[in-house]
């Protein structure tokens, strides 16, 4: 009688294939976590703001536009691209409520930088803001820009859009489109851009108040803008000085007196 | 001859032997985990949950800002998660002895990764012509659901 064959042991196959998945599964989960955290605790991390304080020589080299009064006691600059999705928003939504309460009231000026990201049409749109300045009219152009960025955005001719925008700015849109088509303010694009890359601007908008750049929290709501514009500047408000135990940081070194060389439409 | 003999000669009587689960298959689950992963993440950023991207070729977040990443009002990320889900979940089931050889599974890694593909392509052709612009982790993408798809055609000859 032949002997039954002994039987092998079973084991799955695919014992090594689940193995496998799950250190891949183990090795992006943490991959995720760490993202996750990571960008939780970047502004925690963040070197102290007194390195990234602006000095007039910085400001004087670099031509910014200009809203407010000259002599307002707080002075805001804004690093923007007009083709960045979160500086739309930014434009929406915080900046006419900065620009109603602070700036209209005389508390501040505020002065636009351009920081072309290189988004596809970040270049053409600073140096169309600029042309909208020659006319006298970037800020009603700036705020007609970011709302129809949506539209001329991926656009393969973006000129056709913002001419009737220029139009409805109040601009002379011949003009407007000689101008965007010309070099003629390339230089002072490339100049504001140095001047932020300078000063360490990543992202955009990027807010600094009396040369303090601020950090994210403080542009989610007129609120914490508002607390933080305080704390930095608390004279401009009628509050006396925060103590000296109070986290205020250094004194920053311009806002009180205009930057020379930014001008004004 | 036993059936326990033609398993240990590797000859076929009337034993059915047991087929052998395919390294391709297996290969198809370990991709459309990456690519879920990969797709997680960028919802992640897409739903607000991760404040940045890390990009060091290309530029991530402006092509995940552009109106490109959202189809149908949901985040083509997602969409992304869900067809990698599916992939991951009918190529684990086409491992298992009953399925190896079922014809709707093969059909169906083929074609779901052939409309993965396909839309794929269009998403690189956009960043290529339209944004001018590349997301690493996009084409990370592209490249593992045409892997996914390559690896999907000899499973269709095994189910014939």
């Amino acid at each position: 009688m032949p002997r039954p064959a002994p039987e092998r042991p079973r084991r799955s196959s695919l014992t090594p294939f689940y193995a496998i998945l799950g250190v891949v599964l183990l090795v992006g989960i943490g991959f995720l976590v760490t993202q996750a955290t990571r960008k939780k605790n970047a502004g925690a991390n963040a070197p102290p703001q007194a390195a990234l304080t602006l000095t007039p020589e910085q400001l004087q080299r670099v031509k910014g536009i200009s809203r407010g009064r000259d002599d307002a006691p707080i002075t805001i600059y804004e690093f923007a691209d007009f083709q960045c999705p979160h500086c739309a928003q930014y434009a929406a939504l915080l900046e006419p409520v900065i620009l109603e309460r602070l700036v209209d009231t005389g508390k501040a000026r505020y002065v636009f930088y351009e920081f072309p990201l290189g988004f596809k049409w970040s270049w053409l749109a600073a140096r169309a803001g600029r042309c909208a300045n020659e006319q006298g009219k970037f800020w009603d152009f700036h705020t007609l820009l970011f709302a129809r960025q949506g539209e001329w955005a991926f656009d393969t001719d973006p000129l056709t859009r913002w001419r009737p925008l220029a139009e409805q700015a109040g601009m002379d849109g011949k003009k407007f489109e000689e101008c965007v088509r010309s070099d003629r303010y390339l230089k002072d694009v490339t100049e504001s851009q140095q001047l932020g890359n300078s000063l360490g601007v990543g992202g955009t908008p990027t807010l600094f108040v009396n040369g303090r750049k601020l950090d994210s929290p403080a542009i989610t709501s007129y609120a914490a803008f508002e607390a933080e514009v305080r704390r930095i500047a608390p004279s401009a408000f009628g509050d006396s000085p925060a103590p000296a135990a109070a986290p205020a940081g250094p004194t920053a070194p311009i806002g009180q007196t205009p930057a020379p060389g930014t001008t004004a439409p | 001859m036993s059936g326990a003999q033609a398993e240990l000669d590797g000859s076929h009587g009337a034993y059915e032997h047991p087929a052998a689960p395919p390294l391709a298959r297996m290969a198809i689950a370990v991709l459309a985990l990456i690519g879920l992963l990969v797709a997680s993440y960028l919802s992640l950023y897409k739903l607000g949950i991760i404040g940045g991207l890390t990009c060091t070729v290309g530029s991530c977040e402006q092509v995940q800002a552009s109106p490109w990443a959202v189809l149908l009002g949901i985040p083509v990320s997602l969409w992304g998660a869900g067809a990698y889900v599916t992939l991951l979940a009918v190529a684990i089931l086409g491992l298992q002895p009953r399925f190896v050889n079922a014809r709707w599974v093969a059909l169906a890694l083929f074609g779901l990764s052939a409309v993965g593909v396909a839309f794929s392509g269009y998403l690189t052709y956009i960043e290529a012509v339209v944004i001018e612009m590349w997301c690493q982790w996009c084409v990370t993408s592209a490249v593992i659901i045409t892997l996914i798809f390559l690896l999907s055609i000899p499973g269709l000859r095994r189910a014939r």
